[in-house]
């Protein structure tokens, strides 16, 4: 199944990758804490952007190769389509939560509150909970072909409601009185170049870590289904 | 294509006829929808509150919750007596379970409103009689989306471990975007708005109806496959 | 400008997330070690 050879040479293309996210992250912090000039209005809080936008992206696009890996296993059935799915799965999950609790840190001293029905941040909050209910749903049922189908079904199922939240919760908001809304999250309109600059650094860093932590998340499964494989297969002979 | 109605109608019927021999669910769906509406209105002092603001968020909820129910039980009565093995060896579609289920649910749940919207007339004061066709237009589509979403989730939850538990978790958070649809169009209609004034939800709500029928029936192969 | 704190506490909650989530890769794979060490140890006995 896993020869040798394989092994070691994802170890090696895992430790580059390491050496990377690591240079990104140095380079990250550098920036933010160093490089760019601090924001006139909003003061030293405003760097919490720096984390916030790029974890936003990452889960963003952790949930969408759940949707591309949730079509391509229903469609060729490999067992290696289900690990992507529930490895990107839960690093979306993770990230989607530091999102949700910067957010509210950030919003605190800038509007005021905690929490403001915004349309992106009820958004997020429902994405949120429908990906820990994909989870919830992987740990509901056996492994095997029906956990990966089922679980398959709901990344499809759940990634399409997107659009449909984005938009409910948008012209939900709009009869409502409009809340401060954010003014300077919109990437490039009016923004310094050196915190345009920053921001692109810790969005590479952050995507370096989403491929790092995806590469060590599927290892680690691949390895759980080898040693199952084996105890199986020495239960049956003995 | 006369086969696969056939088909569809031979399920719908079934379960028509286990449901007219116990009287089990549809009883205990319209007690429960009557509950919740019950507790709302203790919860919320309907003299400062104006009705027509909260009511219709009560109603849907009300549906909801009481449709859960009907969804819970719809598979799961399957599951229990291994019906559902039997439904999958008939030699039919996948599909054709999918919708029978649909429908039975789907007219469930409406027979369920019907009784509940009296109700919600005389508790909360509102007179529905005036704006009653594009109230049902809207109970319409909203049902039908929540049956849709709700046929394929269920034939999913009913083989997981704490199914009753698993289904609402999976559905609701999928459900907001019809949710608020739906209440804000109630809303509108009790207001004296004319649907054409929202036809930004209808496309809304009808196009969620239509993307997940076409789901469902792309991948209810997936789900009941054994 | 006051808010300096905040920063910091966004800072301590991001830090704190990663290192959290990494943490339980390395203990996933402390067990997952554990297991094979046991699978390796019954299989040369009786091999």
């Amino acid at each position: 199944m896993m020869n040798p050879d394989a092994v070691e040479e994802n170890q090696e293309e895992g430790n580059i990758l390491v050496w990377l996210t690591g240079l990104a992250f140095l380079a990250a912090m550098v920036a933010i804490f160093i490089y760019v000039p601090t924001e006139q209005t909003e003061g030293v809080v405003q760097r919490v952007m720096y984390f916030h936008v790029p974890s936003a992206w990452l889960s963003f696009f952790a949930f969408f190769i759940v949707f591309i890996c949730s079509i391509l296993f229903l469609w060729k059935k490999e067992r290696e389509w289900d690990i992507y799915a529930h490895a990107s799965a839960e690093i979306g999950v993770i990230f989607c939560s530091l999102v949700l609790i910067t957010g509210p840190i950030w919003a605190r001293p800038i509007w005021g509150a905690w929490w403001v029905w915004d349309a992106r941040l009820t958004s997020t909050l429902i994405l949120w909970i429908i990906y820990v209910a994909y989870l919830m749903l992987r740990t509901q049922s056996d492994a095997g072909s029906m956990r990966a189908r089922y679980a398959a079904v709901l990344g499809i199922v759940g990634f399409l409601n997107i659009p449909f939240i984005h938009f409910s919760v948008l012209w939900w908001r709009t009869f409502h009185p409009p809340p401060k809304v954010i003014t300077n999250e919109g990437i490039g309109k009016g923004m310094d170049p050196t915190m345009l600059a920053t921001l692109g650094i810790s969005l590479c860093a952050f995507t370096l870590l989403y491929f790092l932590l995806m590469g060590v998340r599927v290892r680690q499964e691949k390895l759980k289904d080898e040693i199952d494989r084996l105890k199986r297969e020495k239960l049956y002979s003995a | 294509m006369n086969l696969f109605l056939n088909q569809i109608t031979a399920i719908v019927w079934k379960d028509f006829v286990t449901e007219l021999k116990t009287r089990e669910l549809f009883s205990a769906m319209f007690i429960f929808a009557l509950l919740v509406i019950l507790i709302f209105i203790f919860s919320v002092n309907l003299s400062v509150v104006k009705a027509s603001e909260v009511g219709p968020g009560i109603l849907w909820v009300a549906f909801l919750f009481s449709g859960t129910i009907g969804l819970n039980r719809s598979f799961m009565l399957e599951q229990e007596n291994g019906c559902l093995m039997g439904l999958m060896l008939v030699p039919a579609d996948r599909t054709v379970i999918y919708f029978g289920k649909l429908i039975s649910n789907f007219i469930f749940l409406s027979i369920m409103e019907l009784f509940i919207l009296p109700l919600f007339m005389i508790f909360f004061n509102i007179d529905i009689l005036e704006h009653l066709l594009p109230l049902l237009f809207v109970i319409f589509l909203g049902t039908l989306g929540f049956c849709a979403l709700g046929t394929l989730l269920s034939s999913l939850a009913s083989n997981l471990k704490s199914r009753d538990i698993m289904l609402p978790i999976l559905l609701y958070p999928l459900l907001v975007p019809i949710v608020i649809a739906v209440v804000r169009m109630t809303g509108q209609i009790l207001n004296g708005e004319p649907l054409s004034g929202m036809m930004n939800w209808i496309g809304l709500t009808a196009s969620f109806d239509i993307i997940y029928i076409g789901v469902s029936i792309m991948t209810i192969d997936h789900i009941l496959e054994e | 400008m006051d808010n300096q704190w905040f920063f910091l506490a966004a800072n301590v909650v991001v830090w704190g997330g990663i290192i959290y989530y990494v943490y339980t890769i390395r203990q996933r794979n402390r067990a997952l070690e554990k297991d094979l060490e046991l699978l390796k140890e019954t299989l040369s006995k009786e091999g």
